[in-house]
């Protein structure tokens, strides 16, 4: 799942992506901006500088900036590095796979699905851009509707 | 274009316009009309499988070498169909058959459609030459060396790799100017590479004794086979989209993690195979860039393995001094009856001079697209109906495989397969590689 360092990465990253191209933010606004807590973020950026990310500037002027155009940037890319393995639960991963204590893995229906899921989140998160997700929270009500089109199921 | 594209011509019948024509014969709709273009005498060969010696052996063992991405098996059966095989054996068991062998496979399976489509004229088959690919109204006119010309709906790109002339003093190996030579002369080979795997195996089968330098930038040997299972991996576990060096700090982690569990790094390194392609595409161009200039060399020898017999024939060549590996570059030659060559080593930056009989060029088969010896994919170039990848290594083209024009449209009429669409594809030069892009394409247009 999702973890803090996860979520203040990606808000970290919308951030940067309102900047004007090539514009340097400072890492204080950013922390403020977005209610992150400071060391935290320094840690997070230093991680997705070394991804290749964001760069850097030293000194007064300093602070961060995206590396590439906003729309090349996936969202899982960035989980990925941050989080680890796409996976919903820590038994549904092959590289970072973690026995559950309390269940047989070839019989545990729970992993069985949560595999799926996993599959599922791969597919939303490496198709959507971090340019879209900028773009998404000035038009919520449009991903607010198309939640509400989507297909209900009638319970009997 | 209205309704579905009917009429396919395939330019170029090497590997990969056989494997193209095989998955597109599957469909079962009575009007599709595939014709298929080849200036070699024969189709099925191009340049990979045009060798005839016994010594030049498949890089990929029989199970991978089958022509349909749906039917590992149909390899192994034709194999032990003429007896080639133990038929007590597996296809999981490994086999490098002779490339000559492999292409023979390819012509039979190219006869067998031919005769099989013969009562529904679903499959023409042209021996010419052809010069370029023009797109009209309703389609696509291909013009060939002969003066007459062949028009469809559509024309898949099958050119395969480029034959372009040798550089500088070097030679290709087999081609003409490749004369008789004194069997104690030393020669050089550019490249160490598997082609200059292939020039040792030819000069050996010819009785020649003389030392073989062989230079390249790293002097590195590619590795060989070995039977083994490819770790599963998916693609939710891999880092996409990240700058190189990530990437090779992840990937390099990883083996080492699976080497402690007692698992070889190349079942890491053929557990990745599923995923190469989405790797390329998610990384940046200055990663692509990065990779191609520096990692490359060493993902090629651990990645592009040789069969465990032909290894051990090479590896005991450079322990007895017949293969001298170099890691250098040549900064020059002086011509005269032999030819005087300064090699500069990569670590010590010495020079030293040799005298060599001979220089082959084994140095790969990656050149600037925009400069091919191949006329179609040179007129699409000029006239700016296709352009070179970022890269220069192939033609650009869509994950459709449709090419790209100068301007950036992407052609609805002219598509690409093999290793033209290296550039978006990455790695496309392999029939395991090809026959699933094949199969995809096939389904792509006919449905």
């Amino acid at each position: 799942m999702l973890t803090k360092k996860g979520k203040y990465g990606l808000k970290a990253l919308v951030h940067l992506a309102h900047m004007p191209a090539g514009q340097l933010a400072f890492v204080n606004d950013i922390a403020t901006g977005n209610n992150i807590p400071k060391k935290f973020l320094d840690a997070i950026l230093g991680e997705l500088r070394n991804a290749g990310f964001v760069q850097s500037r030293k000194g007064k002027d300093g602070g961060y900036r995206l590396a590439r155009p906003a729309d090349e940037i996936k969202v899982g890319h960035v989980v990925r590095v941050l989080d680890g393995p796409l996976a919903p639960i820590p038994c549904a991963s092959r590289t970072q796979y973690q026995r559950c204590e309390d269940c047989n893995e070839a019989t545990c229906q729970v992993r069985h699905l949560m595999l799926e899921v996993r599959q599922a989140i791969a597919e939303v998160l490496d198709q959507r851009s971090l340019a879209e997700m900028r773009d998404i929270v000035l038009d919520d009500l449009t991903v607010a509707r198309a939640i509400d089109e989507l297909p209900v199921k009638v319970q009997a | 274009m209205s309704g579905r594209a009917n009429s396919i011509i395939i330019v170029g019948g090497g590997a990969s316009g056989v494997v193209m024509a095989a998955h597109l014969l599957k469909s079962p709709n009575p009007d599709l009309r595939v014709t298929l273009i080849e200036k070699r005498p024969h189709f099925g060969q191009g340049i990979a499988y045009s060798t005839l010696l016994s010594a030049h052996v498949l890089n990929v063992s029989a199970a991978g070498m089958s022509a349909y991405a749906d039917d590992p098996g149909n390899f192994w059966r034709w194999l032990q169909g003429r007896g080639l095989v133990d038929p007590e054996q597996t296809p999981q068991t490994p086999f490098y058959a002779p490339r000559s062998i492999y292409a023979r496979y390819l012509g039979e399976l190219l006869d067998e459609l031919e005769a099989r489509e013969q009562p529904t004229g679903r499959l023409r088959l042209i021996h010419e030459e052809s010069l370029s690919i023009t797109p009209t109204a309703s389609g696509v006119e291909v013009a060939l060396a002969n003066g007459t010309s062949v028009v469809a709906h559509l024309a898949i790109l099958a050119t395969g790799h480029d034959e372009q002339p040798a550089q500088g003093h070097a030679i290709r190996m087999g081609s003409e100017a490749d004369t008789a030579l004194d069997p104690e002369s030393r020669v050089m080979v550019l490249g160490t590479g598997l082609s200059m795997v292939d020039a040792f195996l030819a000069l050996e089968q010819r009785g020649h004794t003389g030392e073989i330098v062989a230079v390249s930038r790293r002097g590195l040997l590619p590795s060989p086979h070995r039977k083994g299972n490819p770790i599963k991996l998916d693609v939710a576990d891999i880092p996409l989209g990240t700058q190189l060096s990530y990437f090779v700090g992840w990937f390099r982690d990883l083996i080492r993690e699976n080497q402690k569990a007692g698992i070889d790094w190349r079942d890491v390194v053929d557990g990745l195979r599923p995923f190469n392609q989405k790797i390329w595409q998610n990384w940046p161009a200055s990663a692509k860039r990065r990779f191609v200039e520096h990692t490359k060399a060493w993902w090629d020898i651990h990645r592009h393995r040789m069969a465990p017999e032909v290894y051990a024939k090479v590896t005991q060549a450079v322990q007895a001094g017949r293969i001298r590996l170099v890691a250098g570059r040549v900064v020059g030659i002086v011509p005269s009856e032999a030819f005087s060559v300064d090699i500069q080593s990569r670590h010590s930056q010495l020079v030293e001079t040799l005298d060599v009989a001979r220089i082959y060029d084994c140095s790969g088969i990656v050149r600037d697209i925009s400069t091919s010896s191949n006329s179609v994919v040179r007129s699409l170039v000029d006239r700016g109906l296709a352009r070179p990848d970022p890269m220069r290594i192939g033609l650009d083209v869509s994950a459709n495989c449709e090419i790209i024009a100068s301007d950036g449209t992407v052609s609805r009429k002219i598509l690409a397969v093999g290793p033209l669409t290296r550039g978006t594809f990455f790695e496309i030069d392999a029939i395991p590689d090809i026959r699933v892009q094949c199969a995809r394409l096939s389904k792509q247009l006919l449905g």
